[in-house]
């Protein structure tokens, strides 16, 4: 069995291979579920209503889903028995898809991430400040930080998720709800390291061709935190490409009138 | 290290493959494939800096539900490889590449949709094969799925990288005086904006001061 559940864990990085509007992650589903299946339903009329079942739409995190199809492995294994009824499994499977999503949302791709991609950031700017001439040496290191450290939470998580989905089957779900208490904490951590690194890069930013673009040298920070904090607070109401631009035009123009 | 078209848009489908189709480990991130594709091109300061920018510009592009963000590994491969081959080592030339490659990418994101749809034919093909018992479909499906989605992005940059470099390297030789000042500016100034929406995204400042926005 274990050789089915590596499968299964294998193929769960190809959860979105055939994304569709129409039923979103359900081939990616059925393809990490077979090996199982194969499994358990030994003749092919039940393997085939099995598979059927899950044709559905099915829409989550991709991280998360590994829990679910653990869930859903074992609730197929109870039905391979008679234990468990097919309503039972198939509502299960799409209440928890929705929360699940919107958890594995927030966290990995609105916290976690984010977070090593600052502190990747952070670090590159610190190798630009104090490395100096051997940054070009070191440089590479960055984006290999910025890998394995994110891979090592992302592919713990997903093999975590696995493990307490055949574990605890429904009950896992309480499990899942406490990891919310670290969103806040990782949202500070996240919070202070681009703190620093803006800190750091405003030291790189004094040393620019345009160190004394607002109003001066002595002003220039000031004008950078109040530009920072203005944003933060106002970013809602504009879309990226627009702030692009925008910042580009105003320092043309800036330009300019100078020339 | 090497200067060969064909390289570049091979790596550059294989970063933007991992957004959905394999994995999601990050590689299609900027802060990833521009330093990488710099360090080949032999600048990664340049691959770095634009890697920071559009990393923090679009921190927050999240595939959910039915939304397509906008391929932001197409944004930074195309701008580095750009800046890279034309102007190695020019800030101001790499701005340029930044502006130019952002609307590649949301053309790119029209054909993506369209590729999603079709595999909505592939996915039919797949549960028809279930019905009937033919579960070999599943996996010609998934195969001939990840050989469009390859070829589809391999073929865009190279068509992005080869005629979108031309164009770039035309327009910015006509580039006036004060607008190159002002893209070497905004090579500074772009990722103090990229800062605020970070700190906008860990959503601290606007829990202390500003709960009614």
């Amino acid at each position: 069995m274990i050789k089915v559940y590596l499968k299964m864990f294998i193929r769960s990085f190809f959860l979105q291979a055939l994304w569709n509007f129409e039923r979103m992650q359900n081939i990616g589903f059925i393809y990490i579920l077979k090996p199982f299946l194969d499994k358990v339903y030994l003749d092919d009329k039940s393997k085939q209503e099995a598979l059927m079942r899950h044709a559905g739409y099915f829409n989550t995190h991709p991280y998360m889903a590994n829990l679910l199809i653990a869930i859903v492995a074992s609730l197929e294994k109870d039905k391979s028995e008679n234990k468990e009824d097919t309503i039972n499994i198939s509502s299960i499977k799409n209440q928890m898809a929705g929360p699940l999503a919107a958890i594995g949302d927030s966290l990995f791709f609105g916290t976690l991430r984010p977070l090593v991609a600052c502190f990747s950031i952070l670090i590159m700017l610190l190798f630009m400040k104090f490395l100096d001439q051997n940054f070009q040496k070191y440089a590479i290191f960055v984006p290999i930080i910025f890998i394995i450290t994110y891979n090592i939470f992302h592919i713990a998580s997903r093999a975590w998720l696995m493990f307490i989905g055949f574990k605890f089957n429904r009950d896992s779900l309480s499990i899942i709800s406490s990891v919310k208490i670290l969103m806040p904490i990782i949202k500070y951590i996240g919070f202070f390291i681009s703190t620093v690194a803006l800190f750091v890069y405003l030291l790189i930013f004094k040393s620019s061709p345009i160190s004394s673009l607002f109003f001066g040298s002595k002003e220039n920070d000031l004008a950078i935190y109040i530009i920072v904090f203005l944003f933060s607070i106002i970013f809602n109401r504009f879309g990226v490409v627009f702030l692009i631009y925008s910042v580009i035009i105003i320092c043309s123009l800036i330009s300019y009138l100078r020339i | 290290m090497t200067d060969s078209i064909f390289f570049y848009a091979l790596v550059g489908a294989f970063c933007s493959m991992d957004i959905t189709f394999f994995g999601q480990f990050m590689i299609c991130r900027p802060i990833f494939c521009a330093p990488i594709v710099g360090y080949f091109m032999g600048d990664i300061n340049t691959g770095l800096w634009i890697g920071m920018i559009v990393e923090l510009h679009w921190i927050n592009a999240i595939p959910m539900g039915v939304i397509v963000p906008v391929d932001v590994s197409l944004i930074s491969i195309l701008s580095t490889f750009w800046a890279c081959r034309y102007f190695i080592g020019m800030q101001e030339a790499a701005v340029f590449a930044l502006v130019l490659a952002v609307p590649f990418a949301y053309f790119y994101r029209d054909m993506d949709i369209s590729g999603r749809n079709f595999n909505i034919k592939i996915m039919h093909f797949i549960e028809n094969g279930i019905k009937n018992q033919k579960y070999l479909r599943m996996y010609a499906g998934i195969y001939f799925g990840f050989f469009l989605f390859t070829a589809r992005l391999f073929l865009f940059y190279l068509f992005a990288m080869y005629v979108g470099g031309i164009i770039y390297s035309g327009l910015y030789l006509q580039l006036s005086q004060f607008i190159i000042l002002g893209l070497r500016n905004a090579w500074y100034l772009l990722p103090v904006v990229g800062f605020a929406l970070v700190i906008k995204e860990f959503n601290i400042f606007r829990k202390l001061f500003c709960k009614e926005l």
